[in-house]
């Protein structure tokens, strides 16, 4: 199978794939090194393809993109860009201290109510998160609102605590990952209730990282994000 | 996390390798990436006349491929904050994101209908009409060189499947070859422009 797909990755670099083995290709080929450099590649050549069948678009044309730019959002960058986004937040985060102990006060009170409202099982483990001695608190920021989340390097547990979450679609899962200084890795899926809420624990053996970046896969997992962040936070 | 070197982290604010002035196409999309829209307009400048000339090639006609050319250059900043130069030139990936766009958009059916009706079933032409074409002409000159040192059916494969926006197997169903035969001389096509281009660089 490996084989087949070097093969494909002219065709793919092309667009000379039919749907489904342009899907196909799409999930193997981040995870080839091989066929991720061949496609690099390729596309080079092939851009020089389309240079050398370079035409003047229409005069008005440059007006009519420039006018839809200006009312146009861009995506969020990738969790791995973020990072230099992030270090100039750090900058910031001594003045965060203070708000951040705030936060981790709160949050004993909703682990408080949590725990009466659920009844134990998780929360057992959300308030042993909590009070770790290593407890790293911080508030990941995004654009359907706040998680909270309390790292414990020792524990290596993560609990994460939110409401009104939105519900990720059939299939996909809330990923998070943890910042490293080149990329992310991931630290676990996790969805709301039914209600929105969200109180869990994840276990992310030995990880250590900088920040937390949320975003949505496929449920069964990605070695790497492959959607725009929904939350992030340094810590 | 006081053991944490924060600098690490920002090894990218200084000297910045992507907005290297070797490649003002690719400092222009870094900044647009950031929100730059006057960035953007240089970069539409620097890259127009490509974008638009592989749009035309594959859709044809010209009212559509001038839609289409709006929507890859709107695409184009949309998703340039995720522009990563580690994956390849500036100028590589936005004819990717042509080329990509103008393939789907030809491959709907709707639009294969509008096509078929206006342009006939006739197969697209190579290599033909370099006289409307604009730009480095050097460098189109180097492409064609590059071009005649493939084997004639390694370039009707890659014309077919580029310019032409077939699907591989579209393009083994055009020349009745199989289609194993097809992707390989696509695949040796692009190694052979590949090492021709960058030997003569």
């Amino acid at each position: 199978m490996t084989s087949d797909f070097h093969h494909l990755a002219g065709a793919y670099a092309l667009d000379a794939l039919d749907a489904d083995e342009r899907a196909a290709f799409e999930a193997h080929y981040p995870t080839c090194d091989i066929c991720r450099a061949d496609v690099v590649d390729h596309r080079e050549t092939a851009a020089l393809l389309a240079a050398a069948a370079a035409v003047a678009p229409p005069a008005g044309l440059k007006g009519r993109v420039m006018a839809e730019v200006s009312s146009t959002r861009q995506i969020p960058p990738r969790v791995s860009d973020r990072l230099v986004d992030l270090a100039d937040r750090r900058r910031a985060r001594n003045r965060r201290t203070a708000a951040l102990a705030a936060v981790a006060a709160a949050l004993v009170v909703i682990v408080g109510f949590a725990t009466i409202a659920f009844g134990p099982g998780d929360g057992d483990d959300v308030e042993a998160v909590l009070a770790a001695p290593d407890a790293v608190v911080a508030t990941l920021d995004g654009e359907a609102g706040t998680l909270q989340l309390v790292w414990s390097a020792e524990r290596d547990q993560v609990a994460l605590l939110g409401s009104d979450v939105p519900a990720a679609a059939p299939g996909r899962a809330y990923a998070l990952w943890f910042l490293l200084d080149d990329g992310a890795a991931p630290a676990g899926l996790f969805r709301p209730d039914d209600g929105g809420t969200l109180r869990t624990v994840l276990d992310v053996d030995d990880l250590q990282g900088d920040g937390f970046g949320v975003t949505i896969e496929p449920d069964t997992g990605s070695p790497q994000p492959t959607t725009p962040v929904l939350y992030s936070a340094i810590i | 996390m006081s053991d944490v070197n924060p600098l690490r982290l920002i090894r990218s604010a200084g000297p910045d390798p992507v907005a290297a002035p070797a490649d003002p196409t690719g400092a222009a999309l870094h900044q647009a990436g950031r929100g730059d829209e006057d960035a953007f307009a240089r970069f539409y400048d620097l890259t127009a006349a490509m974008v638009h000339g592989i749009v035309v090639r594959v859709v044809r006609d010209p009212s559509m491929a001038d839609e289409v050319t709006q929507e890859v250059f709107v695409e184009i900043w949309r998703l340039a904050p995720r522009y990563d130069a580690e994956r390849g030139s500036a100028r590589s990936w936005a004819a990717t994101i042509a080329h990509r766009r103008a393939v789907d958009r030809v491959r709907s059916e709707e639009s294969r209908r509008r096509r078929e009706e206006t342009e006939g079933r006739q197969q697209p032409a190579p290599f033909d009409s370099v006289s409307e074409t604009v730009g480095d002409d050097l460098e189109r000159e180097r492409v064609a060189k590059a071009l005649d040192s493939l084997s004639p059916p390694q370039r009707e494969a890659v014309a077919l499947a580029y310019y032409g926006g077939h699907t591989y197997r579209e393009v083994a169903a055009l020349l009745d070859v199989p289609e194993g035969t097809v992707k390989t001389r696509i695949r040796d096509g692009l190694i052979r422009l590949r090492d021709t281009l960058g030997a003569t660089r």
